[in-house]
């Protein structure tokens, strides 16, 4: 069987170009006398390609890719959202992308990060910012272990950590990489967090505090969010927000007032910069006063003489990342932030809102909504009710042939079969709209032509793929 | 500015299908004092005003127009189709190809990607990249521990000091105990209780290891040990030995060498390869190669996502969710475009002007190389006047080299130089010129 696919290795030849190469300009010695033959490589199996091959093979591969430049994206909890191109400028100017993290003459780069870290303060209701960590988990990773020492410092022995069930999967996960075990808590019928559990698990005294995001993975907003960070702060406890689910709050309500201690962001989710397919990312953590000499060094502060690092503290929980972290992703958040303002900022979170709940209202009509209440920036439908076998991912893959994306399928845990749909607010009432209607197309479907549904996708440059035989028989390079 | 599309209107009559009245009802469970009332955040702006501002911000910051400064973080040119490829819309406003059929040109992309560094590496199986090469460091060594059962690490003297405290940072999450030791007494620290030895090569001083006949000296001495490699400039795989041929267990480095730039130190990329028996500890994406369940056709799929995250919770072997997608896209576009020639080219060329360097500063009084092994393009000089150095270089433009003491303190008067392909015969006479200024009283400075 010939293959459908050709890689770019395939497409080598044996005229090499050497486009790129500077010509040398100094007198080369005898290779021997600076490197030893026995530390040489022998072959190197890489081919020699023309410049104009690669750029139509990649423009090729870039066309059989979805973006949010192609339409809407409604993956729950990714928020999704369209990416200002003028950050693409801002961040490739010269003084940004070519300084060396440990150059002099870095001042642009630290006002940057410190005027960042101040708009972010009264944005969250925080008290201080790291920008180290590269990631929304690695924030995570960062701000558990700011727990850790926390409660190493006070000779108290707190090894448990509460995370509900509806939690992100990277909550547990880098809550172990900190070497605590997990409590999980069952949200009720509400999709909240039941407070005499937490009480409960609180007065036994091994528990850390709790890790949560608000709005949660339904798009809930639990009411009682004061009351269970109350508790935890009762029995010396520490509150942790996830802050991936953050955009619709922006401008309208604080995880600090919430009375949170411990927050990471996500830049490529509520601050616009793009997903890149997987990064990269930024995940900055914030923390209330008493806990900002836990975060890693350096930090930034302005002084007369200008912004400088701050000393060693004590109890910082070391580095977490080399130099300061994706200074490239941050200059794209600042910048987004300075565009939209105060106002520009409540009004993402109103509209991420309203758009989540325009969706909600037309596909309960169609499709199962186990909590079926208002909801902020996304919520979960689920394959209940459909008939003749079809499961949520034969639906995402329908959606694929109407030339969209899916949704975020099969999370949250606690939801069978769920469909999380975030919209974000960089979508049109046509594009919604439009999703809607694909939606009820499919439900018909549904019902009139289950092995379309069965058998899809069509449309897309493969048919349906074969990830059990991926996992059984790994191929994972050429 | 913003990027809302709706008017008064389709609000109102989307309230209205919702079945409210407003938009601040869309918060009713909001308990009341937890609302806002303003930000307290200026007024947005307008594009080309923040522009303007952006732009005096970053004017702040000194560019040079050679640098001879390394350390972790490189200056090779990048070919310009780096960034035109990664500035396609189908690949950066991309999110994790969760929908393999909707995501093939990706999913593809980085299976080259993985292809490409195996090749380069020569090691069985590499992922799909995680944060940085420090991060990758610290997975590394969470990895070996996971696959080995054992809580101890030894690092070998001239590991980057930022990723040591990476290591040390991860480590002390896990509680596991690690160990800096020096050369000479490597061996006599190992036993069975050791998960690894992890060391850089070439480290951060510049010296390159003899990496076979370091792998056989720890095999010999403690045979289940993994050995891990670090590397923070891969180029140098242009010319050297690459870590499969060498029994390396794990190999790790970071990226940015390979088409991404400096941007203050990140983003970059972590480089992350293994033998194939430690492929179910690997921590981050695999992307894999599968056929249509009813058809001929191959594609890509994300695989092996029993080991994530998401799936296995706190049973995951990392935490990790992103790659560094659009950064190992562009270290296969920058791979791709140099090929063959190119990376070998590139690479005999830091090694050669290096060594010029090298040999010229020697000649200068008072100058003194310190390096005993053979180095690829950085190495560390004893200066007769460190700071009339980093004086003179910033005089003639040139990013200066490091002063190594920022890191280890007992280690006075010495920098850590880096010479790439990107110094030109012309800025490498002007270092050469501040360093012989540097070394005499009587000629000009300061």
């Amino acid at each position: 069987m010939t293959s459908n696919l050709t890689l770019i290795f395939n497409k080598g030849t044996k005229r090499s170009q050497h486009n790129f190469i500077p010509e040398m300009d100094i007198d080369r010695a005898d290779l021997a006398e600076i490197i030893p033959s026995s530390f040489q490589r022998e072959d190197f199996p890489l081919p020699d390609i023309p410049e104009v091959e690669i750029v139509r093979h990649y423009t090729e591969l870039s066309r059989k890719n979805y973006g949010i430049d192609s339409g809407i994206y409604p993956l729950g909890s990714c928020t999704m959202k369209y990416n200002p191109k003028i950050n693409e400028v801002i961040t490739r100017l010269p003084a940004f992308s070519q300084i060396h993290p440990l150059q002099e003459g870095n001042q642009g780069a630290l006002e940057l990060i410190h005027q960042l870290s101040e708009m972010l303060i009264e944005i969250t209701g925080m008290d201080g910012f790291t920008f180290q960590p590269a990631a929304g988990a690695h924030g995570e990773l960062t701000g558990i272990l700011i727990m850790k020492k926390y409660f190493e410092n006070k000779n108290l022995k707190k090894n448990k950590i509460l995370i509900p069930d509806s939690a992100h999967g990277t909550n547990p996960s880098s809550a172990k990489m900190a070497g605590f075990s997990i409590i999980e808590v069952r949200s009720n019928n509400a999709g909240e967090i039941p407070l005499d559990h937490i009480e409960f698990a609180m007065q036994q005294g091994d528990v850390a505090g709790i890790m949560l995001t608000n709005p949660n993975t339904l798009g809930i907003f639990d009411r009682q969010i004061k009351d269970i960070t109350n508790i935890i702060h009762k029995y010396g406890g520490l509150c942790y927000y996830d802050g991936a689910n953050l955009n619709p709050m922006l401008g309208i309500c604080r995880p600090g007032d919430m009375g949170f201690d411990i927050i990471h962001l996500n830049f490529h989710k509520t601050f616009s910069t793009p997903h890149g397919g997987g990064g990269p990312g930024s995940g900055p953590v914030g923390v209330i006063k008493e806990l900002v000499s836990y975060l890693p060094e350096p930090s930034i502060i302005a002084t007369e003489q200008g912004f400088v690092c701050r000393e060693k503290t004590n109890n910082s929980i070391g580095r977490i990342k080399c130099f300061w972290g994706n200074f490239g992703v941050i200059v794209r958040a600042y910048a987004y932030i300075l565009a939209l303002g105060a106002e520009g900022l409540k009004r993402v979170g109103q509209i991420a809102v309203l758009n989540a709940n325009y969706l909600r209202v037309l596909l309960k009509e169609k499709y199962h909504l186990p909590y079926d209440r208002i909801c902020q920036h996304e919520f979960v439908l689920s394959d209940r009710g459909i008939e003749n076998n079809i499961t949520t991912e034969d639906i995402a893959k329908r959606i694929l042939d109407y030339g969209l994306y899916a949704p975020t399928i099969y999370f949250p845990l606690i939801v069978k079969g769920a469909m999380m749909i975030e919209p974000t607010e960089t979508e049109s009432k046509i594009s919604l709209d439009n999703f809607v209607e694909v939606m009820n197309k499919i439900y018909n479907e549904t019902k009139t032509n289950p092995e379309l549904l069965k058998n899809a996708p069509f449309n897309t440059p493969v048919k349906r793929l074969d990830a059990a035989l991926a996992a059984r028989k790994p191929i994972l390079h050429d | 500015m913003d990027f809302i599309l709706h008017d008064k209107e389709t609000i109102a009559e989307m309230l209205t299908s919702i079945g409210v009245n407003s938009l601040e009802e869309l918060f009713q469970d909001i308990p009341a004092d937890l609302l806002l009332e303003k930000l307290n955040i200026p007024h947005g702006l307008s594009e080309p005003d923040l522009l303007r501002r952006l732009e005096e911000l970053s004017n702040k910051n000194k560019i040079y127009s050679s640098s001879f400064l390394g350390a972790g973080c490189y200056y090779h040119y990048i070919p310009s189709l780096v960034d035109f490829v990664i500035s396609l819309s189908g690949f950066y406003t991309a999110y994790t190809p969760y929908q393999a059929e909707a995501s093939q040109g990706y999913l593809q992309a980085i299976y080259e990607y993985q292809t490409a560094i195996t090749r380069l590496t020569q090691m069985d199986v590499a992922n799909a990249s995680v944060y940085d090469g420090s991060t990758a460091l610290a997975e590394a060594a969470i990895m070996a521990t996971i696959a080995t059962q054992k809580k101890k690490l030894i690092l070998l003297e001239g590991i980057h000091p930022e990723y040591v405290e990476v290591v040390k940072t991860y480590c002390w999450g896990q509680d596991i105990h690690f160990e800096i030791v020096m050369e000479d007494t490597l061996i006599s620290k190992l036993d069975d209780s050791v998960a690894a030895v992890l060391f850089q090569s070439p480290n951060f001083f510049g010296d390159i290891e003899n990496v076979s006949e370091l792998v056989q000296k720890i095999r010999d001495k403690a045979p289940k040990c993994l050995v891990v490699q670090v590397m923070t400039d891969p180029t140098c795989l242009g010319v050297l030995k690459p870590p499969g041929k060498s029994d390396i267990d794990i190999f790790v480095a970071e990226g940015q060498s390979f088409g991404i730039s400096p941007s203050f130190g990140g983003p970059g990329l972590g480089i992350f390869a293994s033998k194939q028996k430690y492929l179910r500890k690997m921590p981050g994406r695999l992307i894999g190669k599968t056929n249509e369940i009813d058809g001929e056709r191959e594609g890509f799929i994300l695989t092996l996502q029993t080991r994530e995250q998401h799936i296995r919770r706190e049973k995951a072997t990392s935490n990790i969710c992103t790659n560094q997608a659009l950064c190992a896209l562009a270290s296969l576009i920058y791979l791709v475009s140099l090929g063959k020639t190119g990376l070998q080219e590139i690479a005999l060329q830091n090694f050669q002007k290096s060594h010029y360097v090298k040999q010229k500063l020697a000649t200068i009084p008072g100058y003194q190389i310190l390096n005993k092994k053979p180095t690829y393009n950085e190495f560390l000089v004893k200066c007769p006047n460190v700071n009339k150095l980093i004086e003179q270089c910033k005089q003639e433009n040139l990013l200066p080299p490091l002063i190594i003491s920022k890191y280890f303190p007992d280690m006075k008067d010495i920098v850590l130089v880096c010479v790439t392909e990107s110094n030109s015969r012309e800025d490498i006479e002007k270092f050469i010129h501040a360093a012989q200024k540097a070394s005499n009283k009587n000629i000009g400075g300061n």
